[in-house]
């Protein structure tokens, strides 16, 4: 897999490619937004880390060009508390963040699921999302957890598919109230409330929950820290 | 200085009635008393008490009312003297000479006692008047003195002066060369529009008066009087110029107590600057200690070094980074309460949800510490921030677990209760002392018996901020029991609650 890495601050272009290098991934690096675009043009990018505090350009702005080539995912890397600017770049296309600073393991992490996605992506529709806990069937709607069936009402079955479909990234409340009620502008206090519902079906423990995860002030995701089998 | 004030009024209103109907009476029966009593000594034959009546007649008017009235007098007294009474009478013809000397002695003495009289009457009435100016001016001066604010000096000087006549009073202050109107602060005005137009120019008969005013700086301004024609025709009680000085005096020390206070805040802000300065020195510089030897170790030694001691140096670094990361973030967070939190952020959040996010963290940073929960069924939404509510909450775990003495169990407790939501995190540390629970939410403040226990002194502060911001309370209590542990108890009012809908 390419990944082209955008940042201005070369210690972490430094720190990052002995580990990403290592790892079977091929990098390349741009330090602004004119060499990232050059970048993406030249070679075919699968997924970009971006930053968001470029010197000639604001990230957000670049992510709509940067998807024009080779339509890579975009992983933005950001400082926690900007979570408007999180929103706002998932808005314009990116697929995940990474709070700076990360750890590696947590890095590695989003890239197995961006390109687990990517692979799914490819094929026709996939059918199934197993990990060693939950196991979801979309065509027949079966939901199991530790080999215990799961019911679960439609709604609450097409919210946990889209998690389970971009499992491991994150999702943002607007893409579930599409997802779930078909308009971005529906009333968050319901997709809060689905949320509940399907954790006191799938965790353990719901006010800790393991498997749907909260990002505060962007949306939610599906935990993969459980090894992942796909099909 | 009541006193003065009732004197000065008192001066102002016999003043303010120019000439006096009852004294020109008195003056006239003193005339024709002395009159009667000398037609009656002359008819006597008597004509030096004639005289001497005559006399102390004219002496008496010129002491009650000044020089002009006894000259008056004793022309007249000498006149009717001379026609009426002196022989012949109905004549002013003198048949001898020892008839023209007394005449003549009566004629001048009477004019010149009355003059003596008159001056030493007048000059006593200005006595008075200057006595009454240096009261007025004292009495201003000790209401001026009450000025903090050039704004109060004018209001001052509007109450004091108004008595007087002064109907309508501006000032306006030279500041960097540009001349303000302390009425209308911020925009300068045009000296030449200032001096020749006046706001309350109502077509009265008002006269205007403008007076220059000198600080310790040079120009100061000046001061526009406006008052009635009673004032500047009856009142010459009113020093303008002096007034003008005492004014200039009473700004020119506003505005240097100005200068001062903003000298203060200014040191101030420097204090706490050098005081975050010191703190962050020395908050930084303590992982990156770690962080430095524990890596130039590796380098260095690498071989020497048995595998386990490199995972503990390892290990090291990587810790000492996760503390570098959350100062740098409490930083940010005590710079953004600095800045003001604007409430236009934030939305409808439920707090077990982040309670959650929270808590995961918890576990990861604090892997032994046991934590019981008891979360309360029920509404919990409340109108915030969430990255920020987390930010609260992790903060007042993590300080309980820090504080709470070893590992012992820390308490999480969830309810709704009047309409707030209540988060209490409870320890079963050694408890906060009462001197030290009023300085805890205090900005980089650390318990003497806890300064080894590290943190940096801000976790509370942000936490008490943020839920500030959300219109919420934070307290603590301690001892909770048995003379230890503390709780920490947040309250941040429910959604449903809120006045005005919160945002869907």
């Amino acid at each position: 897999m390419n990944i082209l890495i955008v940042d201005d601050e070369p210690a972490i272009i430094a720190a990052l490619k002995p580990v990403l290098g290592g790892q079977g991934y091929v990098l390349f690096t741009a330090d602004c937004a004119k060499s990232a675009l050059e970048m993406s043009r030249k070679h075919p990018i699968d997924l970009v880390l971006l930053d968001l505090g470029l010197p000639d350009a604001d990230g957000i702005d670049i992510i709509g060009k940067l998807k024009e080539y080779s339509d890579p995912t975009v992983i933005i890397l950001s400082a926690r508390h900007l979570e408007k600017d999180k929103v706002r770049a998932l808005d314009e296309g990116a697929d995940d963040y990474i709070n700076k600073p990360f750890g590696i393991e947590e890095l590695l992490a989003r890239l197995r699921a961006a390109q687990r996605r990517k692979r799914l992506a490819g094929k026709s529709e996939a059918s199934k999302f197993v990990s060693d806990q939950l196991h979801v069937d979309f065509p027949t709607r079966q939901v199991r957890l530790m080999g215990q069936e799961v019911k679960l009402s439609p709604k609450e079955f097409s919210l946990l598919e889209v998690l389970c479909r971009n499992a491991g990234q994150v999702v943002t409340q607007r893409k579930l109230l599409i997802a779930g009620w078909n308009d971005p502008a529906a009333d968050s206090q319901y997709l809060r409330s689905y949320i509940a519902l399907l954790r006191q079906k799938l965790e353990y423990d719901p006010s800790e929950p393991e498997h749907i995860l909260t990002e505060p002030g962007v949306g939610y995701r599906l935990s993969v820290s459980h090894k992942l089998k796909e099909m | 200085m009541l006193c003065y004030r009732k004197l000065m009024q008192q001066t102002i209103h016999s003043k303010q009635k120019p000439v006096s109907l009852a004294s020109l009476v008195g003056d006239l029966t003193i005339f024709l008393l002395a009159t009667a009593g000398t037609y009656f000594a002359q008819s006597l034959d008597r004509p030096i008490t004639s005289v001497l009546i005559y006399l102390t007649g004219v002496i008496l008017i010129g002491a009650r009312s000044g020089v002009k009235k006894g000259i008056v007098a004793a022309i007249g007294a000498s006149s009717i003297y001379n026609f009426f009474l002196s022989a012949p009478a109905f004549g002013f013809g003198v048949s001898t000479a020892d008839e023209i000397v007394p005449l003549l002695a009566f004629n001048i003495s009477a004019i010149v006692t009355a003059a003596v009289a008159g001056r030493t009457r007048d000059s006593a009435m200005s006595a008075t008047l200057a006595e009454a100016k240096n009261a007025t001016l004292l009495n201003i001066s000790d209401r001026l003195q009450q000025a903090v604010e050039v704004a109060e000096v004018l209001e001052i000087a509007r109450q004091t002066l108004t008595p007087y006549g002064v109907t309508h009073l501006e000032i306006h202050v030279r500041r960097e060369g540009q001349l303000y109107d302390i009425e209308m602060a911020g925009q300068p005005v045009n000296a030449l529009n200032a001096l020749l137009k006046s706001r309350s120019d109502n077509g009265g008969r008002l006269s205007v008066k403008t007076c220059e005013m000198v600080g310790t700086h040079g120009d100061l301004g000046f001061v526009k009087f406006i008052f009635t024609e009673a004032m500047s025709a009856g009142g010459k009680l009113l020093d303008l110029q002096a007034v003008t000085n005492l004014l200039a005096l009473a700004i020119d020390r506003c505005m240097l107590l100005d200068a001062l206070s903003e000298a203060r805040a200014l040191q101030k802000s420097e204090q706490l600057k050098s005081a975050i300065l010191s703190s962050v020195s020395h908050d930084l510089r303590t992982p990156l200690t770690a962080i430095s030897a524990a890596a130039s170790s590796l380098r260095s030694y690498e071989k020497s070094l048995s595998p386990a001691q490199k995972e503990q140096m390892l290990a090291t670094i990587s810790e000492q980074c996760t503390k570098l990361n959350r100062y740098t973030a409490n930083l940010l967070d005590m710079g953004r309460i600095q800045a003001g939190i604007s409430a236009s952020g934030f939305e409808e959040i439920d707090v077990v949800e982040i309670l959650g996010v929270v808590l995961s963290h918890v576990r990861q940073s604090f892997p032994k510490q046991p934590i019981r929960k008891e979360i309360a069924s029920g509404e919990t939404l409340v109108c915030a921030n969430g990255v920020m509510l987390e930010q609260v909450i992790f903060n007042i775990i993590e300080n309980s677990i820090i504080h709470g003495g070893g590992q012992s169990e820390v308490l999480i407790s969830l309810r709704a209760e009047d309409g707030f939501c209540v988060l209490e995190v409870t320890d079963s540390g050694p408890g906060i002392t009462r001197a030290d629970q009023a300085d805890i939410f205090r900005r980089f403040f650390r318990s003497e018996s806890q300064v080894a226990r590290g943190g940096s002194g801000l976790g509370l502060y942000i936490a008490k901020g943020f839920v500030d911001a959300f219109g919420g309370s934070l307290e603590v209590v301690s001892p909770v029991k048995d003379g230890a542990g503390t709780a920490m108890i947040v309250r941040i009012p429910l959604a449903a609650s809120m006045p005005t809908g919160a945002p869907k």
